[in-house]
């Protein structure tokens, strides 16, 4: 039995699941106070994770009707994200598998998001095509093996795809995080009303969604406040397909280059209807979680926790968090 | 009774046991050297274990935690706190939250006011002065500071003349004089700004000296007078809002 935490951005979680896949609970709790600020706010989600992360472990082992005492591995989020925030989840993590002199895996998030296919009831078999989009990353990799080693074949150049999403909301007067609500408004509005750019002819399988951004900023602009008023259903359907397009383009060109007959998306913008319509529409297998494994969450922790090496008590003491780059995508 | 303390507010980790039946303690610290980061992360749960394992105790006969819950660098102290709270749950051990400035003060009151000694940490500096101010760098030209009698600062717990809060030195220094006692000040801001609090009159011990440096052997003894408290209880003392929300509400009308 795994127990792990995962506290690399704005969500507290903790989950308890088997070593063959099975789910047995999956904490996740949202701090939501960040709307109010127009974005996360790292000091303030570190101290909601430390108020907060108790309560999460108590949560998943109650749901799982385990004790820490039957756990066998403790896993934990050692990066990417927020330093403060990962602290927090790592500080609990080696302590209570310290306190048990229990076996703890260090797992890299974005191994997470791709181990979330690996999951029980429906777990997907490598090889496959992997998209993970949310707002904090955007990249499509080749994945051969359970990992921790996976191919990135492109990445996002700049904004995140969940960024892009709640900018674009911000712009139309939505709020933060808006991309729920882009999604909603976007129903009732035509896409094809304003060409936005997709990045067509940027040649690989790298994404940028800054340009869009602006695209959608001078496009507001021109037409002025009243018209862009009256026609942000349009604006927002037209905004959220070129984002799409933009993902999508980009799978097809790795399913043509890699072959891959399978594709699984993660990350909390596989939640978007309209995404999942585009690509289950490629004409290879898709595989989309719920969404409480797309968006952050301890479950797929613990999922990728079964694919690294564990470490020992005490070995894994001195163990470290890192914010970015500090572990080879490529394994 | 034995206890387990650490404070990580500070640059410095500090772990210690004391042992009240065998009238032992035993600390074990980390101090990076100027300019290095902090190794909290790092060394904290190391530190715990080695310190344990010469007090000769290990998790089952442990029976209190105590924690340094700050004022301290927001990082550093989460670090102490979430470790302290999962120990405390994991082993089901009774957890106490200390002011990491209390035990720097009863620290630097020297020897003559633990009735514990305090062995190795140098003569009493406090001989002839009436209070004693824990000043630690809280960055930002601003120092966290509280201050107790000398006489009571051994005390668990003690009322503090100077309440803690996060203040510019000068104001520090303005507090003292106005309050006419003899002060001594210590702690790694006392070092910082020390030019500021002698012109009033404080007296600070040499920057090397021991008095400045928290130590959580002092965090144990002050725990045996302090009531446990369930984890979700003892949590940081920030004294300061995160940057985020002081912009917020000065652009509220
Ligand atoms: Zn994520």
């Amino acid at each position: 039995m795994i127990l792990a935490l995962e506290t690399s951005c704005d969500d507290t979680c903790a989950a308890v699941v088997t070593g063959d896949g099975r789910i047995l609970s999956n904490v996740i709790s949202s701090q939501g106070i960040h709307d109010r600020y127009g974005g996360v706010v790292p000091e303030i989600a570190s101290r909601h994770h430390l108020e907060l992360v108790g309560a999460a472990v108590q949560d998943a082992l109650a749901q799982a009707d385990a004790e820490l005492a039957e756990v066998e591995l403790v896993a934990v989020t050692r990066g990417p994200g927020l330093i403060g925030a990962l602290l927090v989840g790592l500080a609990t993590a080696k302590a209570m598998a310290a306190a048990h002199a229990l076996p703890l895996a260090p797992v890299d998030h974005l191994h997470g998001h791709i181990a979330a296919a690996f999951l029980e009831p429906s777990p997907l078999e490598p090889p496959f095509l992997s998209l993970v989009a949310s707002g904090g990353h955007t990249f499509l990799a080749r994945v051969t093996d359970h990992g921790p080693g996976y191919e990135v074949l492109g990445q996002t150049l700049d904004d995140a795809a969940g960024e892009a999403f709640d900018k674009g909301a911000r712009l139309l007067g939505l709020g933060y995080p808006g991309g729920a609500a882009l999604e909603r408004l976007a129903r009732e509005g035509d896409p094809e009303a304003f060409a936005f750019p997709t990045g067509a002819r940027m040649p690989g399988l790298d994404f940028s969604f800054a340009g869009l951004k602006t695209a959608l900023l001078y496009q507001v602009r021109e037409l002025g406040e009243t018209e862009a008023q009256q026609r942000r259903a349009d604006l927002a359907a037209s905004y959220q397909r070129a984002i799409i397009e933009a993902l999508a383009l980009r799978v097809e060109r790795a399913l043509k280059q890699t072959g891959a007959q399978q594709l699984a998306i993660g990350g909390g913008v596989a939640a978007n209807g309209p995404l999942r319509e585009r690509l289950s529409a490629l004409g290879v297998a898709v595989d989309i979680p719920p969404r409480e494994l797309c968006t952050d969450n301890a479950a797929m922790i613990a999922s990728a926790a079964r694919y690294v090496p564990a470490r020992p008590f005490p070995e894994y003491l001195e163990v470290d968090v890192y914010a970015t780059g500090e572990r080879a995508l490529v394994a | 009774m034995k206890v387990l303390g650490f404070d990580t507010a500070t640059r410095a980790t500090t772990v210690a046991v004391l042992d009240t039946d065998g009238g032992m303690a035993v600390e074990r610290r980390d101090d990076p050297p100027p300019g290095a980061r902090p190794r909290h992360t790092t060394r904290l749960l190391a530190l715990v274990a080695e310190a344990l394992e010469a007090a000769g105790a290990d998790w089952t006969t442990i029976d209190r935690i105590a924690v340094g819950v700050g004022p301290g660098t927001f990082t550093g102290l989460r670090i102490g706190v979430a470790t302290a709270h999962a120990l405390a749950r994991a082993r089901d051990i009774e957890l106490v939250g200390v002011s990491t400035l209390h035990a720097l003060a009863r620290g630097a009151a020297g020897p003559d006011v633990g009735g514990h000694g305090t062995a190795g940490r140098g003569p009493a500096a406090a001989d002839d002065l009436e209070a004693v101010m824990a000043v630690i760098d809280a960055r930002r030209g601003e120092v966290f500071a509280a201050g107790w009698l000398t006489a009571a600062v051994a005390q668990p717990d003690a009322t503090p003349l100077f309440a803690a809060r996060a203040l510019a030195p000068e104001a520090l220094a303005k507090s003292l004089q106005a309050d006419g006692r003899a002060w001594l000040a210590a702690g790694d801001g006392a070092v910082e700004f020390r030019a500021a609090l002698e012109h009033v009159g404080a007296r600070i011990p040499e920057p090397d000296s021991g008095l400045h440096r928290v130590s959580a052997i002092e965090h144990c003894r002050l725990a045996l007078g302090l009531r446990p408290e369930p984890p979700e209880g003892v949590q940081p003392e920030y004294l300061r809002l995160p940057d985020a929300e002081i912009t917020l509400r000065t652009a509220r009308p």
